[in-house]
């Protein structure tokens, strides 16, 4: 029992982790129709720039000013990178942003090294909140969870109660209209790519303490956020937060699942010939637990492209 | 038209001809470069055909690699069939895949068309390393071209004569599925799906088949490729080969039949060329797609068309000083971009960053074979002042471009001499 | 003169044959195949440092039949395909002595590459030496006669592990094994099990996860501590490794670890304190290998600009043996006769700073010593820039630490 709650939280904050990177992402795409690919390059970069601050300004600086560099890099991406190639359509911004998150990941390899680097969590905040069931449950996850929670609240409180939310929406709804009646909409777009662009670096630069801080950051992440986005719904806010937790408490549940298809097998008895074939019907949950997203993704694109919580098709 | 064949048969007849112009080494780069024109143009079926951008191709290449390495390993390592037709094989395992996969992608389109490719290779790619039997683990399958119809299939030649025959065969067969009716339905699905579907149409259905006729030419590609390598890895399922595709597909062009080829030849020869000489292979490659993608969407093979068209709008002597220029400006930002990016590398590398001893200079880095100081100006001037020549360049470039453009929307407002002649009657009338 | 560069490579035999002719002295090239850039390249650099600083040795020692060694760069960019374009390359450019340690999936291509190259052209054989890809498998079913290995592998590392944790009280008997899915991982866990009466352990658990794909091990965490054991054996690397540790250091778990790659650099400057204490088993410890060892950090540093960590001694000391069977190889023809080279080092030799090695003829694995070292900050030679190093625990003589040659290698030997 105890494992289970244990790992029910850490699914917990893992998908709150993964929330804090893809609600840019989500946004963005809503707003602008491109899938950004260089998102995860911005959790990357969030990372770095924590790395490369807090010896200057201390950790809680470096959370506050990191997450500002990457938003002004999210800027100039969309400014001068894809505003430049609107016209062409989609895919072409699609893969503008493709090209981008190569070019930001060899440079982070070119100034920084291909090892990871040194950055961690600073010792005030590497102690444990609470024991559960013999082990200790880590304080900063708690501050990490605490974190996205409070971000999502925010950007909801922004985006339905105030006045730059409601013109945020129509710009993403109507964009001519919005324009037509005066507000300033590629402004308004290049807030938002920048403000989901600071997200995702805040995220990096809370998690890169706790997880590693290496080149290859925005590879191992950026597939699953893929997975959350359209899971959750392109575009939904909300269906990003639910998809995240679902697919972190999957992963995280169904490590403690040793069985497999044999097992299922063995139950109309026929478990004994499952084995001797092998293969697929000997594969362990747990050894899967890295694919299950993948397949849950791909179900939810047959049945229900528009996502959890997204427009229906 | 003439032109156009010409020049095929002009290549067709070099590419007969390379095994013996070439050195070894090389000769297996070509045919490395063969097999990547012949994925990217079998992708560009799909993607600037058909319209449909997949971003999981490398699963139909891969499935293609591992029909092919089996069929080479099967009854006792004799093969399944002779070593000539193997890539039969592949293609029709990628054909089989490409149709399962295609029925459940082509449901859908855009953006969730591309993100269901991305799951169908994901998924591919997560089960591999665990399907021992089918996949080898990660040393591979491995396997021995044996020898057929008179040929041991030994040397590198004999390799590059199998695969080009099979890559000669495969593009005229894509090039000639164009030209059916079947072929211009493929447009129609890229240009206005639901009018296709309007006319009676089973866009679905047709969706389908393209898709599966991508994949199955990717089958075969990838058939080619181990029986060039002699083994199959699941690593070939990596996402980043998928993405390598369409770099080289878009870097190429694919608004151009051959243009994808093209592209693809253009990239694995760079990532053959250049990997071996700088560490910093994968920057320049992505810096150059994505200039590529800003400044000519029509891709690299749209350059000639492009140059013909401007010289038939403003005439041979006005068009090649802007050549000129624009080529005098791409080669000293790339020269200025180079060196700038090569010092960074040395400038922050481990080893470097070691042997600075606080307080003294910074000792000088190697680059084509002279010493540079950090220290020194001039170690940075060089790229800088390489940079703004570029940038000079380009600039005087677009100026002269606009105003040829300018002095072209003149001539047209100005009257012709008959309707000037007309204009003055009038008014004298 | 070491390393010639990718293009300049067609002047020499060019200008060769033009000056010398037909019976020309030919100098011996080495083509050093490894993962220079992409997600991998770390650990392909270090390897690459090594050979051109062991090169270097070589050639001060006055090459091989008057002629300094030529070394030549490939980058397989990153996978197999690349690594049989980049042989097939090196193939042309006359290398003899092919050098790779990085991955053992690209060792696997290499060593069927060179098979099959030897078989089709006799007379121009090429040798695979292999100082780091540790699959069992190479000098197993995969076991050919122009394959040396100049690294450990699974059954080497683990017994010497074992061995020395329990010496030192750390080992416990409920032991918990978690690997990374793939064939190293995979031999590890035969390794761990195969150990177990001989370290009086009994093995509670076996976990085989996803290979660098995992970011959040607190799942993997809360199955060890649910099943109570004393240590946890790993032969993970890289992100694996350290996100396991620190894992188990937020939640608190109190096991000893024993790794095979703690000494990667970067991961003890990822992990800070929670590092110290556990266990590493490698080829190189500095501080056991007494003045010998302190001379060749110093020279190895003087020369490159860091000290020698991780793979980069082993690479070094499997080059001596390779100078070694080199100075007793008669040139033939001008040329290197690889089948003789090949035959001299299988009797190879070379005593080490950290102890005498030897190639064994049967499977052309090397017997090379082991250390066992502890993450402590009292250790001589502090490493990543830390406060804290390696402090050896035991260290085992090549005989000691070996490990019988495999039933499934049957090498085919030429003549």
């Amino acid at each position: 029992m105890d494992q289970f709650l244990v790992s029910l939280m850490n699914g917990l904050v893992y998908g709150l982790l993964l929330f804090m990177v893809s609600a840019g992402l989500t946004l963005i795409f809503g707003m602008m129709g491109v899938l950004n690919f260089a998102h995860a390059s911005f959790y990357m970069l969030g990372a770095y720039f924590a790395y490369m601050l807090q010896d200057a300004i201390g950790f809680w600086g470096a959370l506050v000013v990191s997450p500002l560099l990457v938003a002004l890099v999210g800027v100039v991406v969309e400014r001068f990178f894809l505003r430049r190639v609107h016209r062409y359509g989609h895919a072409h911004e699609l893969l503008v942003t493709f090209g981008l998150s190569f070019i930001i990941a060899e440079s982070v390899k070119l100034f920084f090294g291909n090892y990871p680097v040194d950055y961690r969590i600073p010792a005030a905040l590497d102690i444990p909140a609470f024991s559960v069931g013999g082990a200790q449950y880590p304080a900063y996850r708690l501050l990490m969870g605490g974190i996205a929670v409070a971000m999502f609240v925010l950007i909801y409180l922004l985006l339905t109660r105030t006045r730059v939310g409601i013109v945020v929406r129509s710009a993403i709804y109507k964009p001519r209209m919005a324009e037509a009646l005066g507000h300033n909409v590629p402004l308004v777009f290049m807030g938002v790519f920048g403000v989901g662009a600071a997200l995702a670096g805040l995220a990096g630069a809370v998690a890169g303490a706790f997880y590693t801080t290496n080149p290859n950051m925005a590879l191992e992440l950026g597939v699953m956020v893929f997975v959350v986005v359209v899971v959750g719904g392109l575009g939904s806010l909300e269906g990003a937060m639910l998809a995240s937790l679902l697919i972190g408490v999957i992963t995280s549940l169904a490590v403690s699942v040793d069985r497999s298809l044999a097992d299922l097998f063995a139950l109309a008895g026929a478990g004994d010939w499952a084995r001797s074939v092998g293969g697929l019907m000997t594969l362990k949950i747990s050894s899967l637990s890295a694919t299950i997203p993948f397949a849950l993704m791909l179900l939810i694109l047959l049945v229900r492209p528009g996502g959890l919580m997204g427009e229906k098709d | 038209m003439k032109t156009a064949f010409l020049c095929v048969a002009a290549g067709v007849a070099a590419l007969l001809a390379l095994p013996f112009l070439l050195s070894q080494g090389l000769l297996n780069a070509a045919v490395q470069m063969l097999i990547a024109a012949l994925f990217a143009t079998a992708y560009n079926l799909l993607c600037g055909q058909g319209g449909m951008l997949s971003f999981g191709h490398a699963a139909y290449f891969g499935v293609g690699a591992f029909a092919t390495v089996h069929a080479m390993n099967a009854v006792g390592g004799a093969g399944l069939l002779p070593t000539p037709l193997l890539p039969v094989v592949g293609a029709v395992f990628g054909l089989l895949l490409g149709s399962i996969a295609g029925w459940f992608a082509t449901q859908r389109t855009g953006t969730y068309f591309a993100m269901i490719t991305l799951a169908i290779a994901e998924l591919v790619h997560s089960l591999a390393p665990h399907l021992k039997g089918l996949f080898g683990g990660e040393a591979g399958v491995s396997s021995m071209r044996m020898p057929a119809w008179g040929f041991d299939f030994g040397s590198t030649t004999q390799v590059y004569y199998l695969t080009l025959g099979w890559a000669l065969l495969c593009v005229a067969l894509l090039y000639l599925y164009t030209r059916t009716p079947m072929g211009r339905l493929t447009f129609g699905l890229r240009e206005n799906s639901h009018r296709l579907r309007f006319l009676g149409y089973n866009v679905h259905g047709l969706g389908t088949a393209v898709f599966a006729i991508s994949a199955m030419f990717s089958g075969v590609a990838g058939g080619l490729q181990v029986m060039s390598n002699e083994s199959a890895n699941y690593v070939v399922f990596d996402p980043s080969l998928s993405a390598a595709v369409i770099l080289n597909s878009y870097i190429g062009g694919v608004k151009m039949f051959l243009g994808p080829a093209f592209g693809a030849a253009i990239m694995t020869f760079f990532g053959y060329a250049v990997s071996d000489l700088t560490q910093s292979w994968l920057l320049y490659q992505g810096i150059l797609f994505v200039l590529v993608m800003m400044f000519m969407p029509t891709g690299l093979a749209g350059l000639p068309g492009m140059v013909r068209r401007l010289v038939q709008r403003f005439g041979f002597a006005q068009v090649m000083p802007l050549v000129a220029l624009s080529c005098g400006a791409a080669l000293s930002l790339g020269a200025g971009g180079v060196f700038l990016v090569e010092l960074l590398r040395r400038v922050f590398s481990q080893d470097y960053r070691a042997a600075i001893v606080a307080g003294n200079d910074w000792p000088a880095v190697t680059l084509l074979s002279r010493d540079w100081l950090p220290g020194s100006p001039i170690t940075w001037l060089v790229p800088v002042a390489l940079l703004a020549v570029g940038a000079a360049l380009a600039w005087l470039a677009r100026r002269r471009r606009a105003a040829l453009e300018a002095a072209e929307a003149v001539d047209a407002a100005a009257p012709t001499a008959l309707e000037a002649d007309a204009i003055v009657k009038e008014g004298l009338a | 003169m070491t390393k010639r560069n990718h293009f300049n490579r067609a002047l020499v035999p060019t200008l060769a044959l033009l000056v010398c002719g037909a019976a020309a002295a030919a100098p011996v090239k080495i083509g050093v195949l490894e993962t220079l850039s992409g997600p991998q390249a770390s650990s392909g650099l270090a390897y690459r440092a090594a050979v051109r600083y062991a090169i270097d040795q070589i050639n001060a020692a006055g090459g091989w039949n008057g002629e300094p060694v030529q070394l030549l760069e490939y980058d397989n960019q990153g996978g197999p395909a690349g690594a049989a374009d980049k042989l097939k390359a090196a193939a042309a450019d006359g290398v003899q002595l092919i050098v790779q340690g990085a991955s053992s999936a690209i060792g696997g291509q290499i060593t069927e590459d060179v098979r099959k190259y030897n078989l089709r052209n006799p007379g121009k054989e090429m040798v695979y030496l292999n100082v780091g890809a540790e699959a069992l498998e190479l000098t197993g079913e995969k076991c050919n006669f122009y394959h040396f290995r100049f690294a450990g592998d699974a059954q080497i590392r683990t017994k010497a592990l074992v061995a020395a944790m329990k010496q030192a009280n750390a080992l416990g008997t409920r032991v918990y094994s978690i690997n990374q899915n793939y064939s190293w991982g995979q031999d590890m866990e035969r390794a761990i099990v195969d150990n177990a009466s001989a370290g009086g352990y009994q093995v509670v658990e076996k976990t085989l996860h996803d290979v660098n794909k995992v970011q959040d091990f607190a799942p993997y965490v809360a199955k060890i501590a649910a099943s109570k054991a004393d240590s946890v054996l790993t032969g993970n690397w890289s992100n694996d490794l350290l996100l396991l540790m620190k894992a188990s250091r937020s939640a608190g778990l109190k096991v000893r670890f024993g790794t095979v790659y703690l000494d990667q650099p970067g991961n003890l400057a990822n992990a800070g304190d929670l590092a110290v204490g556990h266990f590493v088993v490698h080829t190189f410890n500095a501080e056991s290998a007494g003045g010998e060892g302190e001379k060749f950090v110093n020279d190895y540093k003087a020369k490159t600009g860091h000290d020698p960590v991780f793979i980069e001694p082993q690479t070094v000391f499997g080059m001596a043996m390779v100078a070694d069977a080199l100075k007793r190889t008669p040139a033939k023809g001008g040329k290197l006769d690889v089948n003789a080279f090949a035959k001299a080092l299988e009797s190879a030799t070379y005593k080490s700073p950290m102890g005498e090695m030897r190639m064994r003829a049967a499977d052309h694995q090397v017997q090379m010593p082991m250390v066992v070292s502890t993450v402590s900050k009292d250790a001589r030679y502090k490493a990543d820039g830390t406060d804290m190093g390696f402090t050896p625990v035991k260290r085992f003589s090549a005989a000691e630490a070996s490990s019988p040659a495999q039933a499934s290698c049957d090498m085919k030997r030429p003549d």
